[in-house]
């Protein structure tokens, strides 16, 4: 099987429960070689939860997780390690840590300080701001740049595939956009494979090759972004649009 | 003056040794949110490993206290995967650290006593010349302990402020979940940690027991770093050293003044009050900043 071909992301049957309460019914999914898939749904559906199982983040109760063709360790960090990073939720920047440091921490599962010194100028290129920054603790930036911080320190990592949580959470419709481009561009032109999870039901169908819709931890409907626009069960309850 | 200078020394050198101690709890702390109770077993197979060595073997000092090191470490990364990490995997509540700890330092402290009978030892290198500076004469040993101390934090500043080792174990120490996103093994953390405390309170243990005496209750001493780490600020390192340099010199000054009998009174009234006025102690680390 050569570059390109085979099984990327994919994910089948997952059940997860917290305490007793299950917040995912055998969900599947999967994402393919330079996609962008995005996954929305309402508040408490199980979007977080699902990328977080993916991550290695939580153990999930059953189901399979499968990345170009071998089982996802369930370990974050053994994750991580394969090329699958999470931008987390809210995007957990070590406050007390420098920026520039944040960044580092990205890298910390690559021994070649060279690759880390170019992926640095390469997230300083994407995000100048980040740059100019370098300095101060990541707990002093703005929303938006807190959010360009994550994604950077994910991307330090050389992930082969980006999962993103909610990266437009609390931040200005301005810099949503601009984090939008940016992540069309980073699938555009490095050809990184992206799993976003999105309230913002609209920008993200825009943005994505292909979609899905979490409902109470199920998936119902899947979809083209383009077609789950149209559809006017979407459109009611997701974007705010009567049919 | 020249007894004042002799008492400002002796009390640099026992405030140094509850340094080593101090930034111990406080690196565990900062790390785990718990207070390691266990640190006193470790100080005291420091001590009993260095003793015999020198004994037995007739191997030099420093090459004891090297090999002290290693058992130590070896015992407390033991402490940490028998008695730790299967509580953390569960998310257990803390409390039930600090029980498993208090339940490995009283195993830990009861085979050796045991083992090798719980007899006060003294420590032969204990006896050796003293170095005379400006009229004020210095046990060799407290001059070991305080450049010993001194050398080992400042390597271990080093290891956390310049190395990715380091800069993971402060990732881990912020938030967990996220240090395991950024490809960190946060249980090859935990056994650096608990190696590197257990370094620290072996090198502790050698210097207090050359100090007064090798026995398997020498550990209790411990509760005089706990105190010195809270002065300090709990979980803050830089506090941890302040406090103990200051509580040592502190009680020394008490013995030497007024009375040995009052310097455990003063020091746990300086603990009241420390608690009282400055409940995160003198160098309270906020909250964002544990380190």
């Amino acid at each position: 099987m050569s570059e390109g071909e085979g099984e990327f992301l994919k994910v089948s049957g997952l059940d997860v429960a917290y305490g007793g309460i299950r917040a995912l019914h055998s969900v599947s999914l999967r994402v393919d070689r330079r996609e962008i898939v995005a996954v929305i749904g309402a508040n408490g559906a199980g979007k977080s939860t699902l990328l977080k199982a993916i991550a290695g983040v939580l153990r999930p109760e059953s189901g399979e997780l499968s990345f170009e063709g071998s089982s996802l360790p369930r370990q974050s960090y053994q994750a991580v390690r394969r090329g699958v990073t999470l931008v987390p939720e809210g995007r957990r920047i070590f406050a007390s840590l420098s920026v520039q440091e944040n960044l580092a921490l990205g890298a910390y599962a690559c021994p070649d300080r060279s690759a880390v010194r170019a992926a640095l100028e390469r997230v300083y290129g994407l995000f100048p701001v980040l740059a100019a920054r370098k300095g101060q603790q990541g707990g002093t930036l703005s929303g938006g740049e807190q959010q360009m911080l994550a994604i950077g320190r994910a991307l330090m990592s050389g992930p082969r595939i980006l999962l993103l949580d909610e990266p437009s959470l609390g931040l200005a419709p301005l810099i949503v956009d601009l984090l939008f481009d940016t992540i069309a561009a980073l699938n555009d032109e490095s050809g990184l494979a992206i799993l976003l999870v999105e309230q913002n039901a609209t920008m993200a169908l825009e943005l994505c090759d292909r979609a899905y819709v979490l409902e109470s931890g199920a998936m119902r409907l899947e979809g083209k972004g383009e077609e789950l626009l149209a559809d006017p069960r979407v459109r009611e309850s997701y974007l705010g649009v009567g049919a | 003056m020249i007894l004042f200078m002799q008492q400002l020394v002796n009390g640099l050198s026992i405030g140094a040794v509850y340094a080593l101690l101090a930034v111990g709890y406080a690196l565990v702390y900062s790390v785990y949110n718990f207070t390691n109770w266990a640190f006193d077993a470790f100080m005291v197979v420091g001590a009993f490993a260095a003793y015999y060595c020198i004994t037995l073997f007739g191997l030099p000092l420093p090459v004891a206290i090297g090999l002290a090191m290693l058992v130590t470490a070896g015992v407390a990364v033991s402490v940490e995967v028998g008695a730790y990490r299967p509580l953390r995997v569960r998310q257990a509540p803390r409390l039930f650290m600090m029980i498993s700890a208090m339940g490995a330092s009283m195993a830990i402290v009861n085979i050796v006593n045991l083992a090798f009978g719980g007899s006060f030892r003294k420590f032969p290198e204990i006896s050796s010349a003293s170095v005379e500076l400006g009229g004020v004469y210095i046990g060799r040993m407290d001059l070991f302990a305080i450049v010993f101390s001194f050398v080992s934090l400042s390597a271990l500043w080093l290891l956390l402020g310049k190395t990715r080792i380091g800069l993971g174990i402060r990732a881990s120490a912020i938030d967990t979940v996220t240090a395991g996103l950024m490809g960190i093994n946060n249980n090859s953390v935990a056994i650096i940690v608990f190696g590197v405390s257990g370094v620290l309170s072996a090198i502790a243990g050698v210097f207090f027991g050359a100090k007064y005496a090798v026995y398997p209750y020498l550990g209790l001493v411990t509760t005089k770093a706990m105190i010195a780490s809270i002065i300090g600020g709990i979980g803050s390192l830089p506090g941890a050293v302040v406090g103990s340099l200051l509580l040592g010199v502190i009680e020394t000054f008490v013995s030497a003044y007024i009375s040995s009998v009052y310097r455990d009174l003063i020091s746990f009234t300086i603990l009241v009050l420390v608690l009282l006025f400055f409940p995160n102690g003198i160098m309270g680390a906020k909250t964002v900043d544990k380190l």
